[in-house]
């Protein structure tokens, strides 16, 4: 990996055309996905932890062209209304939000418009699945995920950047909490969607999978999909979420060993 | 993996526009679906296989449009780059791309996808501003160069583009990779219509100067079914392969074509794989004769007929009325032609009649021109103006108020051919102020008045463009009422006129003001050109119109005429002697003319003669083209209809030049001067018609002139070589030709806009007006084609009366201008023919001169020379130079299912004495009188030119130019025939 040339191709396409979803072929026949990838293969991942001094954990993952940024502060004493407090755990708060900038066109995203509300609710669930928050009764954490460029498989790219922003604060997890976004194209799984993929009329289905102990956080899926798939489809989808857990991995000791070689000096 | 981002701006649907990043992923490994692969591809599935001599790897474009001939099956080792589906993808629509994957997913053919773009080698960015036909070809080719390079050299790829400025930049590129494409015209020749056609290659900007002499296609096989005209694509065979043009007389020869080599050097030799355009037309053709008892039942029959022209494949026809047809000329067209076939299949549209008879000989060389001259329809005629007995057409009040009346002020007259009834040009010319001013002007025809843009007349008067001249007959382009009424000038009556009128200074004959402007005039002589001439000569002539008058009368107007005609020659001169300094061509063309009695039987072919009053007349007319064309050429810069005569190719004249030197002349053809001026260096005193013979055959090697509108060129490429003109147009015979019709209106447009006016309908575009001049090109080809057959077709009945052996005029005096491997081509100046003489007939057996010089056959052998030809038999050996006068008999070969033709037979190698000693020279006097005259006329110019400037030579090698010699050649020169007619097909000295 590595080695990224831009490339820039001018003329107008033909956007309508696979709006409409009649010529874009998904797959060809001889296996490859619109960008060049195979069926399984995973977008290219660039993450850094620890971009953020201020906050107590932050992190910065590009997975392909959907770049995220997660800022997580806790755990601390309860803000707000004192009858959200709770005595056994400590409370999760997300906040999910796209960038203006963040699509090919510029849109104003209010905060608490209908999506980033349920991106938000999804996020949080998620990570009350994986976090061990009885550690901190009577505490919250808030995480904070920005999508600065938004190329498909959002939500599975905001838990996986605040999985690292989580690590990064020093927050005990379960276990990484890794996400994919999985989609169903002629008989065949497609791993870690893109942008014109999901909009390409592909029943996909996002997992967040705790991958040591194989257990989903979150499973979403809002298209049809015939019954006898959907156990091949996840399938697929905890296969990626596992390769996505050794990227995570791979990222979070390599944090660890630039952090610790200042200190030991 | 290597990932990389493609931008792409795409529309949304709402219609913005929108930037796009979208991720592009290249590996290196790529299957490449090849058996020959060395780096262990993973190919499952279809694999090309690895004893093909080539892999072909076509482009986007060609993926597309020639996606049926790539499916068949015989074509192997083809493989689609990524790039080039997605092109046909996008360009062609989702049908055209599912038949592209179902090829490849086809297991029976030989085909694979190759993922260029990601491939991490082969793929390349696009570039900024490149545009995407350009970076898709770049791709496939960069995707061929990978494979090459993939499969370690082992095996050839070509790639197939139709972008020739792709096929000269990668061609250059040694990476091992053949980029081609190669299409152009197949033209069967002539001649060895079985065995030889030639492809000339169009727009081909290849730098491989080989091709540009087109492609020769030998056998049938290898025509594959082309018809002679159809556009095609040819394959070059390898170099070893290549052949000479056959160089021998063919049986049946006509007449050896421009540009034909000499030398049988090897040229490129192809054979045609496809055809991209079919040009099939109605082809005339003849039901042969039935061989054996006919059958007995009425069934339909297969019969295969012969088409008239021999370049045209014999077609199989299935009727029931063979026997009925038989020797009848028909009309058929070509349905299809099947693999399988040796001949195509047609089905019949109209029987002409039998063969042999004239009027079915006229119909069918019309139809095989592609001329349609129907009678005009009752709706066209309705929409002329009446000129009857009962209802006498007048003119419109509202025009005679707006046009210049020049009936009372000016002396106009016509000079034409005897018997002309469409008059489209008058001549008048009148000294102003006292003496010191000359006004010239030419009166044409206003056609455009009556024939108003869109109407039916003018529908069908474009369609025609040209009013046919045959040989014994014509077909007008305008109905009778205007070209042989209306708009024709005749003496005596009021008509409408476009005149052009010139101020020229008496003494120099400069021009000092041009006036160009609709005109009433009233004609008050009709002359015919010998009437004229003897007018001139001061020779005693009866003028009709002046016939009723008292003879004071009489002759104080016959001195008025006279005057104004040598004021008019005295003109004429002047202008010839300008252009002729220019650089403008006197060339040389055959024609005849038959003379028929009253029940058209020809009783003679007689050359044209020329009079000095006919260059006259066309000096005028190219006058006032000339300045026609500079009016509207600079009023619409873009718009106008001109006509030009681009410079001929230079090694069409390598036979002119051979032949020259082989007579011991020099031709130098680099410019039209210098061609000029060294045709007229090149003479033999002995023997006039050496210089004619010079003289056509540089007419041959001429290129056509052609109309064009101005958008399309550029302001160099309007110069008309052979006038030396640099612009130049038709104007002044509005009755025969549509060109002059578009002229005109153009003129009048120029002429209102110049009054501030704004000429209210809007003028034809520059596209709009390069498709009428190329339709007027077009068709006037054929009406020249169609005289010329039409002819030969009356040479050949003239023979056809006279036994050649016992009649006389059968024996005639001809030239020799060319050699050949087995045979001579000869001219017959007296009866105008061309053609081929064997001194090698089918036995094997040569021509043997005997010891009076006359010939007969035996066996021996033919020795060819650059400048001569030598045959050797039991009687010794006889020689035939170039240029040598022999005798030979003309008789009538017939053919059933062609036209006749011609068979020239050596019967001396002596002139022929008894015929009539050159017919020139019985004619010379009165023009050496003229010739005289003109000459002083152009030592007169010369002189003045010299006057305010010292030409260029002499300045610089203080030449000077006398006449003498110079003179004593034009004298000579105008001893051989001037043909201007003939002329006119090239350098048009007519108007």
């Amino acid at each position: 990996m590595g080695n990224v040339v831009q490339r820039q191709t001018r003329g107008a396409l033909r956007f309508q055309l696979f709006r409409k979803m009649a010529g874009l072929e998904l797959l060809s026949d001889q296996g490859y996905r619109l960008d060049g990838r195979k069926a399984t293969e995973l977008r290219k991942f660039q993450a850094r932890m620890g971009v953020f001094a201020q906050a107590d954990g932050s992190a910065y993952l590009e997975q392909g062209n959907t770049k995220a940024l997660a800022v997580v502060y806790g755990p601390h004493e309860v803000r707000g209304s004192r009858s959200r407090i709770r005595h056994d755990q400590a409370v999760i708060n997300c906040q999910y939000s796209m960038a203006t900038f963040s699509t090919a066109e510029r849109k104003r995203r209010p905060h608490g418009d209908r999506k980033s509300t349920e991106m938000s609710l999804h996020l949080k669930q998620t990570f009350e699945a994986a976090v061990m928050t009885q550690l901190y009764p009577r505490s919250q954490i808030d995480i904070y995920v920005k999508i600065l460029q938004s190329d498909g498989g959002n939500y599975s790219v905001c838990v996986n950047a605040a999985t690292l922003a989580v690590i990064d604060a020093g927050i005990p997890m379960r276990d990484y909490v890794c996400a994919c976004t999985v989609g169903f194209v002629d008989e065949t799984p497609l791993a870690d969607l893109c942008y014109a993929e999901e909009g390409g009329g592909v029943s996909s289905l996002a997992l967040a999978l705790l991958p040591r102990g194989g257990q989903i956080a979150l499973l979403q899926m809002d298209a049809r999909l015939h019954q006898d798939h959907l156990e091949a489809l996840i399938e697929a989808a905890m296969t990626a979420c596992k390769g996505v857990s050794k990227v995570l991995d791979q990222v979070v000791r390599q944090h660890l060993q630039e952090a610790s070689v200042p200190s030991a000096e | 993996m290597i990932k990389t981002e493609r931008i792409l701006h795409l529309k949304s649907c709402r219609g913005r526009k929108v930037r796009v990043v979208r991720e592009h992923y290249l590996r290196e490994r790529v299957p490449c679906y090849s058996s020959l692969c060395q780096a262990g591809c993973e190919n499952d599935g279809k694999v090309l296989p690895g004893d093909l001599t080539h892999y072909v790897i076509p482009d986007a474009g060609v993926s597309g449009d020639y996606l049926e001939i790539l499916e068949f099956r015989e074509l192997q080792g083809i493989i689609f780059t990524q790039t080039s589906c997605q092109g046909v993808q996008h360009s062609k629509g989702r049908r055209q791309y599912k038949r592209l994957r179902n090829l490849l997913k086809d297991p029976r053919h030989d085909c694979v996808p190759f993922a260029n773009e990601f491939q991490e080698y082969s793929y390349c960015p696009r570039e900024k501003g490149e545009s995407q036909e350009k970076w898709q070809t770049r791709c496939v080719y960069s995707a061929a160069v990978w494979y090459y390079n993939h499969l370690a050299g082992m095996m050839d790829v070509v790639m197939i583009t139709e972008d020739q400025e792709a096929v000269a930049q990668y061609s250059s590129l040694n990476s091992g990779v053949y980029v081609i494409s190669v299409q152009g015209t197949l033209n069967v020749s002539k001649h060895r219509a079985h065995s030889e056609a030639s492809i000339m290659t169009d727009g081909l900007s290849n730098k491989n100067t080989d091709l540009s002499w087109g492609v020769l296609v030998c056998g049938g096989k290898n025509r594959n079914r082309a018809v002679h005209g159809d556009q095609v694509v040819v394959e070059l065979l390898p170099k070893s392969e290549w052949r000479g043009k056959d160089n021998t007389l063919a049986e049946g020869q006509g007449e050896e074509k421009s540009g034909e080599e000499s030398g049988s050097k090897p040229m490129p030799t192809g054979r045609v794989m496809g055809i991209l355009q079919r040009n099939w037309r109605d082809y005339v053709v003849t039901f042969p004769p039935r061989e054996g008892p006919p059958p007995q039942t009425r069934n339909t029959q297969r019969i295969l007929a012969v088409p008239w022209d021999h370049r045209i494949p014999k077609i199989r026809i299935s009727t029931q009325q063979a026997d009925a047809l038989q020797d009848h000329r028909v009309v058929v067209r070509i349905d299809s032609w099947e693999s399988t076939s040796l001949y195509p299949n047609g089905h019949s549209v109209r029987v002409l009649g039998k063969a042999g008879e004239l009027e079915t000989e006229i119909q069918t060389i019309l139809i095989e021109n592609c001329i349609h001259v129907p009678p005009f329809s009752d709706a066209q005629l309705k929409e002329m103006p009446v000129n009857s007995a009962e209802k006498p057409w007048r003119m419109d009040p509202a025009q005679v108020a707006e046009r210049r009346d020049l009936r009372e002020s000016h002396l106009v007259f016509s000079i034409d051919p005897k018997g002309c009834e469409d008059v489209d040009d008058t001549l008048s010319v009148r000294s102003l102020a006292g003496g010191k001013l000359l006004e010239l002007g030419v009166h044409i025809a206003d056609v455009t008045h009556f024939v108003t843009e869109g109407s039916l007349t003018d529908l069908e008067a474009r369609s025609r463009a040209t009013t046919y001249y045959l040989a014994d007959r014509r077909y007008d382009m305008l109905p009778s009422v205007l070209s042989a009424d209306l708009c024709s000038l005749l003496g005596g009556v009021d008509r409408y006129a476009m005149s052009v009128m010139w101020e020229l200074d008496a003494e120099t004959l400069v021009v000092n003001k041009v006036w160009f402007g609709r005109s009433l005039i009233r004609s008050s002589y009709q002359l015919h050109y010998e009437l004229a001439q003897a007018l001139l000569d001061g020779e005693q002539a009866e003028v009709p119109e002046l016939a009723g008058l008292g003879s004071e009368e009489k002759d104080s107007k016959l001195a008025q005429l006279t005057q104004a005609l040598e004021m008019l020659t005295h003109v004429a001169r002047h202008l010839r002697a300008q252009r002729d300094r220019g650089g403008a061509l006197e060339l040389e063309g055959v024609e005849v003319r038959a003379q028929l009695d009253k029940d058209k039987n020809i009783t003679a072919l007689v050359p044209r003669q020329p009079l000095e009053v006919h260059e006259t007349v066309a000096e005028c007319m190219i006058h006032a083209n000339h300045w026609v064309a500079r009016k509207i050429q600079e009023t619409f810069p873009h718009q106008a209809l001109l006509r030009r005569h681009p410079p001929p190719r230079q090694e069409f004249f390598s036979q002119l030049v051979e032949s020259a030197t082989a007579g011991g002349f020099t031709i130098d053809t680099s410019t039209n001067k210098a061609l000029a001026d060294s045709l007229d260096q090149a003479v033999d005193p002995q023997d006039p018609m050496v210089n004619r013979l010079l003289r056509i055959m540089a007419t041959t090697a001429m290129s056509q002139a052609v109309y064009f509108s101005t958008g399309l060129q550029s302001l160099d490429q309007f110069y008309h070589y052979g006038l030396a003109l640099d612009r130049y147009t038709h104007f002044t015979s509005p009755i025969r030709r549509y060109a002059d019709i578009v002229v005109h209106r153009l003129l009048t447009a120029a002429i209102t806009m110049d009054r501030g006016v704004d000429p209210g309908k809007a003028l034809a575009s520059n596209k709009e007006l390069e498709e009428t001049a190329h339709h007027i090109n077009n068709k006037n080809r054929a009406a020249q084609q169609a005289q010329k057959i039409s002819t030969e077709l009356f040479q050949c009945l003239y023979f056809k009366e006279r036994d050649p052996q016992s009649d006389q005029s059968c024996v005639a005096d001809a030239v020799i201008y060319s050699i050949r491997d087995n045979g001579i081509l000869v001219f017959i100046s007296e009866y105008g023919v061309k053609g081929p003489v064997y001194l090698r007939n089918r036995e094997g057996q040569v021509v043997a001169v005997g010891p009076e010089g006359s010939c007969e056959w035996q066996s021996g052998s033919v020795r060819r020379y650059s400048d001569h030809i030598s045959t050797t038999s039991s009687c010794g050996t006889s020689t035939f130079r170039l240029f040598d006068h022999i005798s030979v008999r003309i008789s009538v070969r017939s053919t059933n299912c062609h036209a006749d033709t011609l068979t020239l037979e050596v019967t001396s190698n002596r002139p022929l004495l008894s015929a009539g000693p050159q017919q020139p020279r019985s004619q010379g006097r009165s023009q050496l009188v003229q010739e005289v005259k003109r000459l002083a006329e152009e030592a007169a110019q010369e002189k003045a030119a010299r006057k305010p400037k010292v030409s260029k030579e002499e300045r610089e090698f203080s030449q000077s130019k006398t006449p003498n010699l110079y003179s004593l050649l034009e004298e000579i020169r105008e001893l051989a025939l001037l043909d201007l007619e003939g002329g006119a097909q090239v350098c048009e000295t007519t108007a």
